[in-house]
């Protein structure tokens, strides 16, 4: 019997609490390693949301294929990256977690009332092998917490 | 004790129930069933005896004749089965490292049932002949296909940029 609960609690909380991703690709190094296993909370974000620094999953048509990312512009800002540097409303954006920079560019958007900035924490890849920019609210689907 | 079981056990019963009710009453089967069948056509290595024209004559089947695939990113968009047949041919003795899977699968239907609109992530995995090692990419897509006959066909394709 206790078995069957047990059963139960960990078929809830794995599903859809804290969702078991496998990581690919480099983009995230040197924070996360590729082929590791991590969780995602889905329960993570009140209504506040995401903060800055913050490493989420993000969905493409839906939950077992994700993008992780992490935060860098929060709604309403201007960002841009000028020679490797992220810009926030003009200001330089301090990042303890990038290692090396190679020097991309990208023109400053101003974010939507739901849309935040991510970007992988690997710039010392090509700009043209990395995926990021602006994400829509609804499409993260928790933050990584290890 | 015995109360939290019976309750967790009506819980998990009325999902397997939900579920059961819901995927035998799905419309939008026949459609994924095609797409499985297109993304298994694709996977088959050469190893089958067909050769590169006859196995993209195959996967022609699963295009109308007006298909209109538009990839973004700059790339020029594609016009026609004839066409997607042709690169089909032309990149055949390099898929035999690549397979492609379909994730996340929504299908919305519409027209009467004559038309049905399909949001996936497509994952493509490429082993690389040298070493075996894989990588693995995907791409949102969304894709407009139509009933022809008594075959859904894959009349239009979009990519979705995720981020923007």
């Amino acid at each position: 019997m206790r078995v069957l609960v047990l059963g139960a609690i960990s078929f809830i909380t794995f599903r859809w609490v804290l969702i078991p991703i496998r990581t690919e690709g480099s983009s995230m190094l040197p924070t996360y390693a590729p082929d590791k296993l991590h969780f995602v909370n889905r329960l993570a974000y009140g209504p506040s949301g995401p903060e800055r620094g913050d490493v989420v999953a993000i969905m493409m048509a839906g939950p077992h294929v994700l993008y992780v990312k992490r935060i860098v512009g929060l709604p309403g800002e201007r960002v841009g990256i000028a020679g490797g540097q992220v810009q926030i409303n003009g200001s330089n954006l301090a990042e303890p977690y990038v290692r090396h920079r190679r020097a991309w560019d990208r023109g400053e958007v101003t974010l939507g009332p739901r849309e935040y900035f991510v970007i992988g924490d690997n710039r010392g890849m090509s700009a043209a092998d990395h995926d990021f920019g602006r994400v829509q609210a609804d499409r993260i689907l928790g933050k990584l917490i290890f | 004790m015995r109360r939290t079981l019976g309750i967790v056990l009506a819980v998990v019963a009325i999902a397997v129930g939900a579920w059961f009710l819901f995927a035998r009453a799905d419309p939008g089967a026949p459609v994924r069933a095609r797409l499985d069948a297109f993304a298994d056509m694709v996977n088959k290595s050469t190893v089958d005896g067909l050769g590169p024209e006859a196995r993209s004559a195959q996967l022609g089947t699963f295009f109308t004749e007006d298909v209109d695939v538009e990839l973004g990113s700059g790339a020029a968009p594609i016009h026609g089965r004839a066409t997607i047949i042709g690169m089909a041919a032309r990149l055949q003795p390099r898929t035999a490292a690549f397979q492609i899977r379909f994730q996340d699968v929504s299908v919305t239907m519409g027209d009467g049932g004559q038309t049905a609109s399909v949001h996936l992530t497509a994952e493509f995995i490429r082993r690389a002949i040298t070493n075996g090692e894989e990588s693995l990419d995907a791409r949102e897509f969304l894709l407009g296909m139509r009933r022809v006959g008594p075959d859904w066909q894959i009349a239009k394709v979009t990519a979705i940029s995720t981020l923007q």
